[in-house]
């Protein structure tokens, strides 16, 4: 049981028609882990964790979720099994304490076993005062927090989120990063989609970037960074015409790639400390002045485009 | 199991939130049995709800005039005359359904009466399987009866006392005694309860349409928590934790029946205080009629929840039982006044055998078994739509 990884993914395939949603995903999260599933729209994440929690019957391949398979063993899979679905799943007309306690008694608690583990939920994600509030009141953020509850409690083994942070206030979004880390911390194991790159960053111990219903790459933030060389790249514009420029900045040492799109020139550096002075002295000797310079370390991003030629949010 | 229950409290809860809408759904069906009773009372005709009885008069005595009188009086059976008609003319008309009977009086049938003579008997042609028939009979039995009893009691008051109470006289008065009964006092001829009771025999047909009219309206309420649930994919949500398929159904179709149950249980109470229409004559008839019609209409309801892909397509749905059951089915118009064809159509909706069902208790006055047809009809339905609608939410969202 103690080895025994939480998710296990074993080459699932769904197609809806002719559209091939997931194309052979395999991947596996240990049990107290974070793994994210980082994608740009339509990428296959939705599908994926709707095999996984049963919703959904994969065309072919299994998963094991803490040893259930979800192909034979349904039943086991949701008792073990929190959900947040992408979008709000709750009764808008019924406020945050009457959901959580319909929730808790769809999951099987009762009585003062529920009642308690209701306001111990409303504690966690912050709603306790105004709990007694219809949901459809609330806030973006704050119906997402209701969300994410309803997940919590039966205090399952494996949680999935999906998308948990869409459209939604910087401070809300912040509250649930530092729940699922608490979570984690309390040793749940967490499978989270999203687009957006800096949450894969900061709260996974893996990613799986996934496109086209592929996991086209699969491994820990920095594995995932050596596949496109820890080059970083610097975008700059200038008051003159770029080509004119072009030529000097590419012959500086360090400098492993120009390019010029629209007014922007992009740089491929090594090491963008050493590199930046010349390139102002390159300017100034030209009688140009640099209107602006982003640097951008090696990240996720990179490595998507990296990997397909595209950005991750088209 | 007990998750049947949570989710019908759930749904309940969910359309208590909406006050206004919960009490229109309670209101409405009041006001428009109002509405429609008087208008249709209004109309005459229409409104009556007794059976048609052909009638052919061979004999002008004073008393056959009598007993066309008393035929004329009854609450249960109308009297279609036309001089033009023959017997066989009759026999057709009732072979076809057109009338539920028709009765020839044969000459010298008012003066064999009077002798006390047994020569001479009505001649009744009747369809004598229909149910129709039986109502008939009894009432032509009660009339009959009444009119011999007549006779015989004038007959010996004028031997008695033939000076102070000529016979003429005697008939006359023994007959308004009847009309008097002594248990009926209280209900005398004050203009005011008679009006009343003109109207009930109106409302005795709307009041039923009504309650069958607005359970359609309860439905798509309830129908509508039921699409909001699969759009908001709460109900995907549902499928994730351990409750099973058939729970959500049964838990919804419990929460529909029990809207649809009160709302009838109010309409019903209302019906019989208010408006005089004699549901609780054969109570355990109207609660049979009424739990099978609730029933038939929750199923629907359900269904329509399933099947339909978003609110807009729930009303049209919803409007289409409404309109095409309602008045296929008889709520707004009886059948029998839109002949046998229709009559016959009209029995594919379940709304015209909940009509039947209540109309047969409180309208054509019969007793228990007339309503286990009707009601058998309308479970017979709601085990269809409860089918299909299990049905669609096992294939809509895949396993
Ligand atoms: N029920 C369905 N029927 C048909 N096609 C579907 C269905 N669900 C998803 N798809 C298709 O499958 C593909 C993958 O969709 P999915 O929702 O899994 O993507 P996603 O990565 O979750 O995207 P997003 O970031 O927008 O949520 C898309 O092309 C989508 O149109
Ligand atoms: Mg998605």
């Amino acid at each position: 049981m103690e080895n025994l990884p939480a998710i296990e993914v074993l080459s699932l395939h769904k197609a809806f028609g002719e559209n091939r949603a997931v194309q052979g995903v395999s991947f596996e999260v240990g049990q107290g882990e974070i793994f994210s599933l980082l994608g740009p729209n339509g990428a296959g994440k939705t599908t994926t964790i709707s095999m996984l929690s049963c919703l959904l019957r994969p065309d072919d391949g299994d998963a094991r979720i803490m040893g259930h398979s979800i192909r034979s063993d349904g039943n086991g899979v949701k008792s073990a099994l929190g959900v947040v679905p992408q979008d709000i799943a709750l009764y808008e007309d019924l406020t945050a304490r009457e959901n959580l306690s319909f929730w808790g008694k769809m999951y099987g608690l009762r009585g003062s076993a529920l009642k308690k583990r209701v306001d111990e939920v409303l504690d966690i994600i912050g709603l306790r005062e105004r709990a007694n509030e219809r949901v459809g009141k609330y806030s973006g953020g704050m119906k997402r927090r209701v969300n994410i509850g309803v997940a919590l409690l039966h205090k399952p083994k494996v949680i999935y989120m999906d998308e948990p942070t869409v459209g939604i206030d910087p401070q809300s979004r912040r509250n649930i990063l530092d729940s699922v880390v608490a979570l984690k911390d309390q040793g749940m194991t967490v499978l989270y989609t999203t687009h957006y790159m800096e949450e894969a960053q900061e709260l996974s111990d893996q990613i799986g970037i996934m496109d086209h219903g592929q996991m086209i790459a699969n491994g820990t933030h920095d594995e995932l960074v050596k596949l496109v060389g820890g080059q970083t790249r610097i975008d700059l514009t200038v008051n003159a015409e770029p080509q004119r420029i072009l030529g000097a900045w590419q012959s500086v040492e360090g400098v492993e790639q120009a390019s010029v799109e629209d007014e922007k020139i992009s740089l491929l550096v090594a090491d963008s400390n050493l590199v930046l002075p010349h390139l102002f002295e390159a300017a100034t000797r030209q009688s140009m002045r640099i209107t602006s310079v982003d640097i951008r370390e090696p990240n996720l991003e990179a490595v998507f485009l990296h990997l397909t030629g595209r950005a991750l949010r088209d | 199991m007990i998750r049947i229950l949570d989710i019908a409290f759930k749904d309940l809860l969910q359309l208590m939130r909406d006050f206004k809408t919960f009490m229109f759904l309670l209101l409405m069906p009041i006001l428009f049995t109002f509405l429609f009773g008087y208008a249709f009372g209004g109309f005459g005709g229409n409104s009556d709800s007794r059976l048609p009885v052909g009638y052919l008069s061979q004999d002008n005595h004073w008393v056959t005039d009598s007993l066309h009188d008393l035929f004329s009086e009854s609450d249960l059976i109308s009297l279609r005359e036309n001089v033009f008609l023959s017997p066989a003319d009759l026999e057709q008309q009732v072979a076809n359904g057109d009338l539920a009977a028709a009765i020839i009086v044969p000459h010298g049938y008012g003066r064999d009466v009077l002798k006390n003579r047994t020569d001479l008997r009505l001649i009744v042609i009747a369809d004598t399987s229909s149910t129709a028939w039986t109502s008939v009979e009894a009432e032509l039995l009660r009339i009959t009866s009444r009119l011999d009893g007549a006779v015989r009691t004038a007959t010996i008051i004028e031997r008695i006392d033939s000076e102070r109470m000529p016979f003429h006289y005697a008939f006359e008065k023994t007959l308004d005694a009847w009309n008097d009964p002594p248990i009926a006092v209280t209900e005398t001829k004050s203009p005011a309860v008679a009006k009343v009771s003109d109207s009930g025999a109106a409302l005795a047909h709307t009041a039923p349409g009504m309650i069958l009219q607005f359970a359609i309206a309860g439905l798509l309420t309830a129908a509508q928590i039921i699409v909001t649930e699969r759009k908001t994919r709460t109900l995907q949500r549902l499928l994730t934790t351990s409750t099973r398929r058939i729970d959500v159904a049964l838990g919804h179709f419990l929460a529909i029946f029990l809207l649809l149950f009160t709302q009838f249980a109010i309409l019903i109470v209302f019906g019989q205080v208010i408006l005089k229409v004699d549901y609780f004559r054969v109570p355990e008839a109207t609660v049979l009629v009424a739990v099978s019609a609730a029933l038939c209409i929750s199923a629907l309801g359900l269904l329509i929840g399933f099947a339909a892909q978003s609110e807009e397509q729930a009303i049209t749905f919803s409007l289409i039982p409404m309109f095409v059951f309602s008045g296929l089915g008889g709520a707004w118009v009886p059948l029998e006044v839109t002949g046998a064809t229709f009559h016959a159509i009209g029995h594919v909706s379940p709304v015209a055998w909940g009509m039947d069902g209540f109309e047969n208790i409180v309208a054509r006055g019969l007793g228990f078994e007339s309503v286990l047809l009707p009601s058998a009809a309308l479970l017979g339905y709601a085990l269809l739509f409860f089918s299909l609608a299990v049905w669609r939410l096992y294939a809509s969202e895949e396993k």
